[in-house]
């Protein structure tokens, strides 16, 4: 049934990668465990040493019964065979859990390798790798790897020592007929390898096809409301079965190379058992052997076919695990772009200022997406954000909290250079609601204590009642100790946003940055979240990107940005009488309603827009 | 019994000569198996004991010919098995996912899109494995069985209650090992999936790890859960690499067990030869191999059964918009687009067939043709239920909607699609290339109409801009365009069509309010006389159309123009207030408002 597992690497990923292979055999058998599986594999030995016995035993037995005798001298071969057949299931059983607790230990350190370099990358990896695709990957690459551990490792191993065993029992007993029982290995080899040749691409294609498959099921079914509206159900279903046809035929394709192992193995060693029993024969005829010899000689036959079968099919999980093994290794082995600096110090806190000096920024090389910033906010001053869609808002507020390095210029915290201070210690103290109200799969409250190392009840509490959270929260079905679902999807927008604004408190942050959600709420939830919001500014240093400019306008100076550009910053009042770009863009929102009925849109059109 | 499994059967009864044919091949290759070993002891015989050569030769050339035929056989049966499940999946996929282009949006609610992709794939693949290795695995077995049996039998007697205990001890082993081997497997994988949601969320929620510097705690976190898969994990692994061992030594055992007890008859003066005891040797080996595969066939049946009640499942549910019957065209040229809702009451409906609270309260309201009008309202009050109900995603639950005094329920559903015309909230598009896309609602339209659309919806610039322009490449759910252009895209969409009717449920909400305003000012010279119909939850977006609906909690709590709301309603007073704030900050005169 092994023969129709399906290969996971692509077609021209099935190389052998000595260096791979060997790391990843470290997690499971390197090191300190090399005792452990040196024991695991003398195991296996005696194991088979109970194995090879059995066909001797059964042959001289079948020598007592052919030459006659008493009923009672065949005991001791039956009662042998007893013993050989529990030794063999026995000691496979010691050594199969062996091999499989290392194999479970390895997969373990090799996850946590894994996940905890994981941890340590900065925000870019994460921005160029978006999640979904990033864990479904890390998670298939694992089960291929643990696929090798669990069945290639210790497979691989039990069929060479059987192989290597049995050879040599056969060659002491009888090299003539050893030679016979080889010949069909030559074929079976050949077949198992033209098999493996066929199906293994076959596979990885039917991989690649199956995820177009479901790529567009997936589409077409969550976008059934633009194709019920359209009423475009002919177009999906002619395109669906356009897909499904080259799945069926590129399945049936692979599962049919893969399944022509099984007769053909079969065949193979019926044609071989036949070959030893007719030599065996003339030799017995010609009085060069005994009948016994013969009929243990068949068994042993038998006994070499099924891991010389099984050889091709541990190859081919091996070159997966090598293929999906090296991902993982790349996890791994990635630093961080972001890193601190050797000599870096803690960021210390004297009140908040923020100064930026002609700092320039772009995610990619040649592309800047902020240009020559150079601004100075003063301890304790709010900063509202705004600029069309693209201007640069949340970039500004990404290289602030140092998730990206800056390509030039400065940028001082406190007089204290950005670049020479530790993340953590610089994180600890910059506060940040982001727009998506991101909420753990856990109770209310440990998503509140998140927040802060060592946070208490209390504390979470507190932050709550300040961020107008407790009311609602006290009004859930198990208040604080409510699970909340996926996502926080059993609260309403506004109420997430609530919880995160208290997290963001819990923090105890000395400066605030903020991400105005995009989403809209009830004029009450609103007021709320906006209250919540000031609580947390406080008399803070605090950063807010506005999509709104209502919520800014409060704000000591409003910071327009537009193509990466600092295009005006000052006070509302302030921007309004300057009626340059600020004014522009807030009367847009009007349409002529607003308090200047005859506001400008032509100005308007000088927006970047994306 | 696995019932539903056996449905599957029925439901792929056009590859019925594939089956027969499989199970005609394996039922000779089990013969040809049980003959071979039966021949075996002829050999040792008629040729090894006798000294015969030529007897020797002849049964040995007899023996290739039926390993050939096993093979043959075999190799047939298995290309049946594989073309058959291969079918068999094939089939399901196509006639589900039909079944499913049927579906209404209520359908769509009871049902995630994620769980019908199961049904599609895993539940799919399930039926095809556990069709292809019961055609292959699950005869081959009784037919050996069953021969083995009958002409142990006729050929030793005598042992038959040893081939009986054997089997049986067999079945034991396997009954007890097998389900362990499923179970420790259910439960690595229920781990497997708990690391794997920690992992997902951990990453999607990277920057509120980073921003509150608790890598720590997310490795802790994660440690329990890759800790926790160690035992199942060790559990099945151990059980599955044991499994091979286990088979080999039963056989083993069993041959002893023959040879032994035969032995025993043949020195006890019994009726056996000793060809006799290799040919019940025989025997007693052939009988562990298949009863094993039985064992490992069984789970992935049982597994199939469940897939195939599940498929069924989502195959019987009932579309709940239909044409009703006899529903005949109307004239579509006559239509001006005076939109009335009588009286409407709407709910949805849950799963169980019960109806939630009402989205939607007596609602009575006449659009007049070419109007251009607003609904706003907060999220849940009851907008999108309302517009959705004009293209009948839904029906009313009470009342009638008409357009031009015909009930929306006697207009054919693909003529009623055609003359209302809707942009979504969610601007998805699909992977083709965008002039598909945005003709994807008229497909035989000029290309010049989707141009005028395009630079009516603001999208023809950067369309324009693309190197590949109209056939720029568009990515799975449109995620190469941003969501602003995505949202102009799903416009242009909409008004490549020519509606009558258009609806733009909130659809231009990545927009910011100068693009938007340009969009709106657009689509009346486009639409030219079309009714028009806006959803928003920003009061931007409505402040200058002919009449706004201002809705709270299924119901309409005000109507008018911006200046008559802002003079009559509250809450209207509140939400501009909030979102625009002009009020006292911008100098605006509130009560000369109402004038």
């Amino acid at each position: 049934m092994s023969g129709a597992s399906a290969p996971a690497a692509g077609i021209d990923e099935l190389e052998y990668r000595p260096h791979t292979i060997s790391r990843l055999l470290g997690y499971m058998i390197g090191g300190p465990k090399r005792a452990k599986f040196a024991f695991a594999v003398a195991l296996r030995v005696v194991a088979l040493l109970g194995l090879i016995a059995i066909p001797f035993i059964m042959g001289s037995g079948m020598n007592v019964i052919t030459d006659g005798g008493d009923k009672s001298d065949l005991n001791p071969w039956g009662i042998a065979g007893l013993i050989a057949g529990g030794i063999y299931l026995f000691f496979s059983l010691l050594s199969d859990r062996m091999f499989s607790r290392m194999a479970s230990q390895g997969l373990y350190e090799l996850n946590i390798d894994l996940f905890s370099n994981l941890q340590s990358l900065s925000m870019g990896f994460f921005f160029s790798n978006p999640p979904g695709e990033l864990s479904s990957n890390v998670t298939n690459d694992a089960e291929v790897v643990s696929l090798f551990y669990t069945n290639a490792v210790s497979q691989i191993i039990r069929a060479f020592v059987q192989i290597f065993m049995i050879l040599i029992v056969m060659f002491v007993m009888n090299w003539q007929l050893t030679v016979v029982a080889l010949m069909t290995v030559p074929l079976l080899l050949g077949a198992v390898y033209l098999v493996a040749r066929i199906a293994s691409p076959a596979f990885a294609k039917l991989q690649d096809v199956l995820g177009d498959v479901s790529a567009f099921q997936e589409e077409t079914l969550s976008g059934h409301k633009v194709i019920i509206s359209k009423e475009r159900h002919d177009w999906a279903m002619d395109a669906h079965v356009t897909e499904i046809t080259e799945a069926h035929r590129v399945g049936s394709r692979a599962f049919l190379a893969s399944l022509m192992q099984f007769p053909a193995t079969q065949m193979l060693s019926l044609m071989q058992n036949v070959l030893v029993l007719l030599a065996g024969t003339f030799m017995v005829i010609n009085g060069r052997t005994d009948v016994g010899t013969v009929m243990a000689f068949s068994s042993y036959s038998a006994l070499l076919s099924s891991p010389l079968a099984q050889i091709a099919n541990l190859v081919t999980t091996t070159l997966n695990a090598s293929a999906g093994g090296e991902r993982v290794l790349r996890i791994i082995d990635e630093r961080p772009e972001v890193g601190d600096a050797v000599d870096a110090v803690e960021y210390e806190f004297k009140g908040g200022r923020i100064q930026f000096e002609h700092v320039d920024f772009g995610y990619v090389p040649g592309s800047l997406v902020l240009r020559d910033n150079t601004f100075d906010v003063a301890p304790g001053e709010s900063i509202g954000i705004c600029g069309p869609t693209g201007a640069g808002k949340s970039t500004l507020i990404n290289i602030l909290t140092r998730y990206y390095e800056i390509d030039s210029g400065r940028i001082l915290i406190d007089g204290q250079d950005l670049g020479t201070l530790t993340q953590e210690s610089l994180r600890k103290q910059i506060g940040v609601v982001l727009q998506e109200a991101f909420l753990f799969t856990d109770t209310v409250m440990n998503n509140l204590r998140y927040a802060r190392e060592g946070a208490t009840e209390e504390d979470a509490i507190a932050a709550a009642r300040k961020a107008n959270a407790h009311e609602f929260i006290m009004a859930l079905p198990d208040g604080y100790e409510t699970m909340l679902t996926e996502r926080g999807a059993n609260l309403s927008q506004g109420q997430r946003q609530m919880i995160t604004i208290a997290r963001a408190m819990v923090a105890e942050p000395k400066m605030m940055i903020l991400d105005e959600a995009t989403s809209n709420v009830d004029t009450r939830t609103e007021q709320l979240i906006q209250d919540g919001m000031r609580a947390l500014m406080d008399d803070k240093t605090s950063f807010s990107i506005a999509h709104r400019l209502a919520t800014i306008r409060g704000s000591s100076r409003i910071m327009v940005l537009n193509g990466g550009a600092i295009e005006e910053m000052a006070s509302h009042d302030e921007l309004m009488a300057e009626r340059g770009f600020y004014y522009a863009l807030y009367m847009s929102q009007f349409k002529g309603k607003g308090p200047d009925g005859d506001a400008d849109a032509g100005s308007s059109r000088s927006f970047v827009s994306t | 019994m696995p019932t539903d499994f056996l449905r599957i059967f029925a439901l792929v009864k056009d590859y019925r000569w594939r089956f027969i044919v499989s199970q005609f091949a394996m039922a000779i290759a089990a013969m040809a198996t049980v003959f071979f070993a039966t021949l075996i002891s002829a050999l040792v015989d008629d040729g090894m004991v006798a000294g015969d050569q030529d007897a020797a030769l002849s049964i040995g050339l007899q023996m290739i010919l039926l390993a050939l035929l096993m093979g043959a056989a075999m190799a047939i049966a298995a290309s049946q098995a594989v073309f058959f499940s291969q079918g068999a999946a094939f089939l399901i996929r196509r006639r589900l996912y039909d079944r499913l282009q049927g579906y209404s949006f209520e359908n769509f609610d009871h049902r995630p899109t994620s769980q019908l992709m199961v049904r599609l794939n895993a539940d799919a693949v399930n039926i095809q494995n556990a069709v292809m290795y019961a055609i292959m695995l699950g005869s081959f077995a009784p037919f050996i069985l069953l021969t083995t049996l009958v002409l142990a039998i006729i050929n030793t007697p005598q042992l038959v209650w040893v081939l009986v205990i054997v089997i049986v001890l067999v079945v034991a082993i396997m009954a007890l090992f097998v389900p362990a081997i499923s179970r420790s497997y259910d439960e690595r994988q229920e781990r497997l999936d708990d690391m794997g949601n920690t992992l997902q969320e951990n990453l999607s929620g990277i920057s509120v790890v980073k921003a509150f510097v608790r890598e720590k705690l997310e490795i802790e976190k994660f440690t329990r859960n890759a800790a926790a898969i160690r035992a199942p994990d060790f559990q099945a692994a151990w059980r599955v690499a044991f499994m091979a061992p286990l088979l080999t030594g039963l056989g083993q055992l069993a041959i002893i067990i023959g040879m032994w007890t035969g032995g025993r008859n043949v020195l006890g003066g019994g009726d056996m030869t000793v060809g006799d005891v290799s040919t019940f040797t025989q025997y007693l080996s052939l009988t562990v191999a298949p009863l094993a595969l039985v064992a490992l066939v069984l789970p992935l049946v049982l597994r199939g059964d469940v897939s195939a009640r599940r498929i069924f499942d989502a195959y019987e549910a009932e579309p709940t918009v239909v044409d009703r019957d006899g529903v005949e065209p109307v004239e579509s040229d006559a239509l001006a687009g005076r939109i009335r809702f009588e009286n409407v009451s709407f709910a949805f409906r849950r799963a169980d067939g019960t109806f939630d609270p009402p989205a939607l309260r007596n609602i009575d309201l006449t659009i007049e043709p070419g109007q251009r009008v607003g609904f706003l309202g907060a999220t849940g009050a009851g907008k999108s239920a309302l517009v959705n109900l004009i293209p009948r995603f839904y029906d009313v639950t009470e009342g009638r909607i008409t357009i031009d005094g015909v009930d929306v329920r006697d207009i054919p559903l693909a003529q009623l699609r055609k003359i209302v015309g809707i942009a979504l909230q969610e601007a998805v598009l699909f992977k083709s290339p965008l002039r598909p896309n945005l003709k994807f609602g008229a497909p035989d339209v000029e290309d010049s109409v989707m141009f005028e659309a395009s630079r009516a919806a603001d999208s023809y610039g950067f369309i324009d801009n693309l190197p590949e322009k109209w056939n720029a490449p568009v990515a799975r759910r449109g995620y190469n365009f941003s969501g602003g252009q995505r949202q102009r895209l799903s416009i242009t969409r909409a008004l490549t069509t020519k509606p009558t009717v258009l609806i733009l449920d909130d659809s231009t909400s990545a927009l910011d309010a100068s693009t938007e305003g340009r969009v709106q000012a657009a689509i009346p010279g486009f639409v030219d006389g079309a009714t028009t119909i806006y959803v928003a939850q920003r009061i931007s977006a409505v402040i200058d159309l002919d009449h706004i609906y201002l809705l709270q909690d299924g119901e309409i709590l005000a109507e008018g123009t911006h200046e008559q709301l802002m003079a009559s309603s509250g809450l209207y007073r509140e939400i501009y207030e909030s979102q625009l704030g002009g009020g006292v900050i911008a100098g605006i005169d509130m009560e000369g408002a109402s004038s």
